[in-house]
């Protein structure tokens, strides 16, 4: 609290300081300057004595820029990101103090939005790469004067589900899951997100908990279940995924969700039978006889009889012989609750009361039913979560807290996929979902609670650190074959599914002890590992070793087969004798068995002899010794028969100097790969960004961002094309950060050559905003142990859960909150709780900003409020 | 050097691209084609692989007239109509795995595979988006076993309108019939189609009601999802308003529908309601798949008893099964070019202006390295393709190329079809569109 209260006198210091000599500057109000008279001047000042009329650098000449229009937009957005980022002007030149540049920057995006308004809008400052260009030193220092933060909110609005939270919310009509198990907690368990399948598709499944026989091999099983695949989409893959303003429903996605309403509504009242004949559902799947090839049919399938879709009121309208309002209601109750998470108002209730009777008359109640209850999968609130927050009286700064249902499912939201618990339901309905203290509550208890699954938690650390798209990256087949793992089939592509499921889990065991998690991720030695792990986890071995290797499997088969035949001639021999033995005395039981018993060996040493003696063994990479005790991870329902993902995993600990905390696990360098090679760039920009907080400008539309193809050279040779002047200012944040990752080949083998050299691994780290970390490091583990203990990294982490909770970037005005965030999580020993809990029950979290909120003139009034705020 | 000058200079030819994107589609073709009618594109893929034995004629090694040739007996019905026909052999999908189907991958032209989302949108998409707008700008149909086709109506995994973004097919006759002739049909499909129009239009009223009081900053974004429901209202009353000139197309609803003796009978009248929508307008890009991308599929009522998985274990060549379904696609390629040749169009007929792209999900058999791809085109699509020979490709130039062909053809000419620069540099040893398909 020190801390804090220190801050607050800064910053209430501050607030006297700015409004005694009137030249306040307060994040997110308009800067009511203009082209002429500001901008101008900030460019003569700053910037043309560089970039003028003759031989201006890189180019560029800003002498006659003038005021922003459609022309020179692109030209703006470059001069915002490069004075936002402190880029420009360079060190040497004459700096503006931090309150012109703020306002600058301010003055260029508010242009920007406005030139750009009816041409496609200008939203780049509000994505979350952007999300750096806040300076970390004014969010986590002190401010200079001339700064006055205002209390801080989120602007009201919808968030569109994600495809991952729809299909999850659609899995619970159809499908129970099983309970958390305390014994086997990393079983999947009812309230975990519905994750992808075998082959990395996000699809629902009808009725595979029932299949208890099919035909045919994993294909045929595929094809014959029932499953559908999400329908809503996501454009983005990387980084944070989920903002509000990302997404919408089309006409496209609209149309098939009502052809999936019809199935999952005839699924919940009729179950298997809605895709399957009678005769396929029985517990004696020998009763069923399928005749002749059907593999590949859902004719092929046998359910057993024992219901385990939850029976619903939609089941109970079906079943009845009439219809009935009080069924009708009761269904149309009952799946607005299941679909939106609360229940229908009265006007909702009888809206959709009066289309499915209308349906009903129309087509009658089998048809009738099912067409009309699909329109409730198209409600609103069915796709997209309301935080409108229309009540109440907006603050001087224009806020509203959320309450009631708005409030309690933005709690939900924050950790859970599935709709409220009960303790959650009725803490809204008696009216405990309206202050802070109560949302602290409903938090806490869920955080604390192993049974409550909160798939949302883990997304967070997906989008953070990106391990999840391992699988999606497409290998060259003879790129991939060169790192030493198989390119069979699709072997490679099973394993980063399994690898992402793995990572998910060593992600939750750091988070159920809840110390230092940030720390931990990235310096453990824990891995849950595959049996195909151990390639994945070993060490890529030299030509030399190879032949070695291939040398040494040879003799040893030499030796077996030598002993092989030298054991048969013994057998033979023996049976000889045996039978000879025997024909003397014919009436010998003992003989007679021995001598079967002899014959049966001997038949067994020359099939063994016979036997293909092709080798399974991987030469080309020393599997790591992995073990460690049997746990689980969570995969996916039954997709592929039993070539289906597996949940079975060890927990096991990663061979030493070789690899340290997930950044050197293969599902987050695989994640960081492309198909021939490493991705050097995109692994530093990882650091650069989610580690030291510092932000990379767009990619000039100038550059053709090629390395050229030289197999003869290695990636970091290959990669001189970046060290150009005018590359290397934004590569150097990244190209140093990503080298040192070259201690692995592009499958995540540990290597120690590279093109028969030894493999070079340094790197180093520039301008981090921390001068304690700069300075060059020998290679990946060097630099995250060095990163691992800094208080910057564990801000940065600070802020993008902020960024992930609030789903939006932070301002300046978000200072406090990131402040307090930082604290409860340091303070709390590396807690992740802490960090949620403080996260969930800050104003960012908690109000919205309903209406602009007041001006310069009107702010004196609200400084006040402004440190009341801050001190909440 | 950047400056304002240079940018100015930029916005001149910027303004001209802008000023042509604002023609309409059809004045767009003829600025780009010079020519003024308009063109439909079908691709239609057969599951299990497409043999190249099975449509090259004998003999038949390099790249040639096929005036002479004879047709190979699988493809005989296209006899008549090789003077449309171009047999393409040697393109490849090598990137693509399409052993056990490319999924996506095949259209797409990048690696796909079961249970693998599409990652960008399929060059069938992509021609609707060029190609001038129709009512239903895409229309995909599904050909499966009749168990497969009830009980899962609509699938996808052909087609995708991008990353992550599958488009279904339709399979249920029944429920494509109501979709485009609901509005003059009559009995159960008439009550059924004003059942769900009733439906729409309330769920459009709700949603609209939802949002009147958003933020400034929703309103656009929650405004595209009401105007997707007004989009699907707005074809149903633009399906209605031309129902005069729809009733002229419509398939007559037979038993064929209701009570399908064979799955041929759902796959015929799948085909009568695709050409339909092609003759009548409402569409102009048609993917019919038959056997739906997967490795199975049933055509029992050819007499083909065996079914899904084991015909792709079969050598396609002399092969009576696989003879007969080959036989069968002939005949319904000979039927689409048939109806289409009935309808004039400009100073000829809709064929005229179409192009037709035969090929398989599999490369040319289920268990396959995608070394080669054969493709039949049919049409020459407003002369923009020779015709009437048969080209032998020498295996370095990916499907992707084909579909960079088909996309320059249609007035958007592109370098490269879903395939960046590093994968190209493995996979294809030229740039730009195949220049031995194109006139």
């Amino acid at each position: 609290m020190k801390k804090v209260g220190s801050l607050l006198i800064v910053l209430l210091l501050g607030v006297c300081l700015s409004a005694a000599n009137g030249e306040d500057y307060t994040p997110g109000q308009k800067i009511n300057k203009d082209y002429e008279t500001f901008a101008k001047q900030f460019l003569a000042n700053h910037c043309v004595d560089c970039h003028g009329e003759t031989e201006p650098e890189g180019g560029l000449s800003l002498n006659d820029l003038g005021p922003v229009d459609e022309v020179n937009s692109g030209i703006w957005k470059t001069v915002w990101a490069q004075v936002t980022l402190k880029e420009m002007p360079p060190p040497e030149m004459l700096q503006p103090d931090v309150v012109e540049r703020l306002k600058f920057s301010d003055w260029i995006v508010d242009e920007l939005k406005r030139v750009m308004r009816d041409k496609g809008g200008f939203q780049a400052h509000l994505d979350p790469d952007k999300g750096n260009f806040v300076d970390h030193d004014l969010l986590f220092g002190p401010l200079p004067d001339g700064i006055t933060l205002q209390p801080t909110s989120s602007p009201a609005r919808l968030w569109r589900v994600t495809p991952e939270e729809h299909i999850t919310r659609l899995n619970e009509l159809i499908n129970t899951e099983p309970e958390y198990d305390p014994k086997k907690p990393g079983l999947r368990a009812h309230g975990d997100a519905v994750p992808t399948n075998h082959g990395g598709e996000l699809k629902l499944y009808f009725g595979t908990d029932r299949i208890i026989k099919w035909q045919g091999g994993t294909v045929a099983y595929a094809t014959s279940v029932k499953s559908v695949p999400a329908v809503l989409s996501s454009a983005r893959d990387h980084g944070l995924e989920n903002y509000p303003h990302f997404s919408t429903v089309n006409s496209a996605e609209a149309t098939q969700i009502m052809t999936v309403a019809g199935d999952l509504l005839r699924y919940m009242a009729y179950g298997p039978l809605s895709i399957a004949n009678p005769e396929q559902i029985t517990d004696d799947p020998n009763t069923y006889k399928m005749e002749g090839d059907i593999r590949g049919l859902p004719t092929a399938l046998v359910y057993s009889t024992k219901i385990v879709r939850p029976l619903t009121p939609v089941y109970e309208l079906m079943k009845a012989e009439n219809v009935s309002d009080e069924h009708l209601r009761a269904a149309v109750d009952s799946l607005f609750e299941s679909l939106t998470y609360r229940p229908p108002t009265e006007e909702e209730s009888n809206q959709y009361l009066a289309i499915v009777k209308q349906s009903v008359d129309k087509l009658g109640k089998e048809e009738g039913a099912v067409l009309g209850l699909s329109a409730i999968f198209l409600d609103r609130d069915a796709l997209f979560r309301p935080e409108l927050a229309e009540y109440g009286t907006p603050d001087e700064y224009g806020r509203v807290m959320l309450q009631d249902w708005e409030l309690g499912l933005a709690v939900n939201h924050a950790l859970r996929y599935i709709k409220p618990d009960a303790q959650l339901r009725q803490a809204v309905l008696d009216g405990r979902m309206r202050t802070k203290e109560d949302v602290k509550l409903e938090v806490e208890r869920m955080l604390a609670d192993d049974s409550i699954r909160k798939p949302r938690v883990l997304q967070f650390f997906r989008d953070y650190f990106d391990y999840d798209l391992g699988g999606y990256i497409c290998k060259d087949s003879r790129a991939l074959a060169e790192t030493g793992v198989s390119n069979r089939g699709t072997s490679h592509y099973r394993s980063m599914f399994d690898a992402t499921a793995s990572t998910d889990r060593l992600v939750e065991l750091i988070l159920k002890e809840d110390k230092d998690v940030l720390k931990r991720l990235l310096t453990t030695d824990q891995v849950v590992a595959t049996n195909s792990d151990q390639i994945y986890f070993g060490r890529r071995r030299t030509p030399d070793e190879v032949k070695a290797s291939i040398a040494a499997e040879k003799k040893a088969q030499a030796e077996e087969t030598r002993k092989l035949k030298a054991e048969i001639e013994t057998l033979e021999k023996e049976i000889v004798e045996l039978k000879a033995k025997l024909e003397a005395s014919p009436e010998d039981k003992a003989l007679e068995r021995m001598l079967t018993k002899q014959t049966k060996e001997l038949e067994n040493k020359q099939k063994a002899e016979k036997k293909n003696k092709r080798s399974n063994t991987n030469h080309n990479v020393e599997p790591a010794d992995l073990s460690g005790p049997k746990i689980f991870a969570r995969v996916s329902r039954r997709s592929f028969g039993n070539g289906s993902l597996k949940p079975d995993r060890i927990l096991a600990t990663v061979p030493e100097g070789e690899r340290l905390g997930i950044l050197t696990h293969p599902s987050w360098l695989v994640s960081h790969s492309d198909a021939m090679d490493n991705h050097a760039i995109r692994r530093g920009r990882w650091i650069r960004e989610r580690l030291l907080g510092g932000g990379i400008p767009d990619v000039p539309i100038t550059v053709d961002a090629m390395l050229p193809d030289e197999p003869q050279n290695t990636l970091r040779e290959r990669m001189r094309v970046t060290r150009e002047n005018y590359c290397w200012q934004c590569h150097k944040k990244m190209d140093p950060l990503g080298l040192p990752f070259e201690m692995f080949n592009h499958a995540g083998v540990y290597r120690e050559t590279e093109l028969g050299k030894p493999v070079d691994t340094t790197g180093e780290i520039i301008d981090s905003g921390d001068p304690s970390l700069d300075g060059k490091v020998n290679d990946a583990i060097d630099m995250i142990r060095k990163i691992a203990e800094s208080e910057r990294a564990e801000q940065v982490f600070v802020r993008h859960a902020f960024r992930f909770w609030m789903g939006r970037n932070e301002t300046l005005n978000d200072a406090p909150v990131l402040q307090e965030a930082y604290r409860a999580y340091k303070e709390n020993g590396g807690s992740m709780n802490a960090l949620i809990t403080s996260l969930l029950t800050s104003d960012a979290f908690l109000y919205r900003q309903v209406k602009p909120p007041a001006q310069r003139a009107d702010q004196k009034a609200g400084d006040k409020d402004a440190s009341k705020v801050t001190a909440r | 050097m950047i400056n304002r000058r240079t940018l100015l200079q930029g916005m001149a030819a910027g303004a001209c691209a802008s000023f042509l994107g604002q023609l309409s589609p059809r004045q767009l073709q003829a600025a780009s084609n010079h020519q003024s009618t308009p063109k439909r594109v079908i691709f239609f893929m057969q599951n299990q692989g497409f043999d190249p034995k099975t449509c090259v004629p004998e003999g038949m090694t390099s790249s040639g007239s096929l005036a002479k040739a004879k047709l190979p007996e699988p493809i005989e019905a296209l006899e008549p109509y090789k003077e449309r026909l171009h047999i393409i052999n040697g393109l490849h999908g090598q990137h693509t795995s399409p052993s056990h189907s490319a999924f996506f991958g095949a259209l797409g032209g990048y690696r796909g595979s079961d249970g693998v989302p599409p990652s960008a949108a399929t060059i069938d998409y992509e021609m609707s988006k060029v190609l001038p707008q129709t009512l239903l700008p895409h229309l995909c149909i599904g050909m499966d076993s009749i168990e497969n086709m009830t009980t899962k109506p609509t699938i996808a995994t052909l087609s995708a309108s991008g990353a992550g973004q599958p488009i279904f097919m339709h399979s249920n006759p029944n429920h494509l019939y109501q979709m485009l002739y609901g509005g003059i049909s009559t009995g159960d499909i008439r009550q059924q189609h004003e059942a769900q129009s009733n439906l729409f239009n309330q769920i459009e009223k709700l949603a609209a009601a939802k949002g009147e009081s958003l933020p400034l900053t929703d309103q656009l974004r929650y405004g595209q999802y009401v105007q997707g429901f007004e989009e699907i209202n707005g074809l149903r009353e633009r399906l209605a308003s031309v129902s005069d000139h729809l009733r002229k197309f419509a398939p007559q609803v037979d038993e064929r529908y209701t009570k399908p003796e064979f799955e041929t009978d759902w796959h015929d009248v799948l085909l009568d309601l695709g050409i339909s929508a092609l003759k009548s307008g409402i569409t102009n890009t048609l993917t019919i798949g038959s056997g739906r991308g997967e490795i199975f599929g049933a055509w029992k009522g050819l007499g083909v008893e065996q079914q899904g998985h084991n015909l792709g274990h079969m050598e396609q060549p002399d092969n009576p099964i696989w003879i007969k379904i080959r036989q069968y696609n002939s005949r319904m390629l000979v039927r689409i070019m048939e109806e289409l040749e009935s309808v004039p169009e400009g100073s000829g007929t809709m064929m005229d202006h179409t192009l037709i792209v035969y090929t398989s999900n599999n490369a040319d058999k289920q268990h396959t390295s995608g070394a080669n791809w054969p493709v039949m085109l049919l049409g020459n699509f407003d002369g923009a393709f020779k015709t009437g020979c048969f080209t032998q490709l020498d295996g370095k130039r990916p499907i992707n190329a084909l579909y960079s062909s088909l996309l320059c053809a249609a007035g958007a000419p592109c370098d490269r079809f879903n395939m960046n620069e590093q994968l190209a540099s493995k996979f294809d040893t030229a740039s730009g569109p195949l220049k031995e398909v194109l006139v």
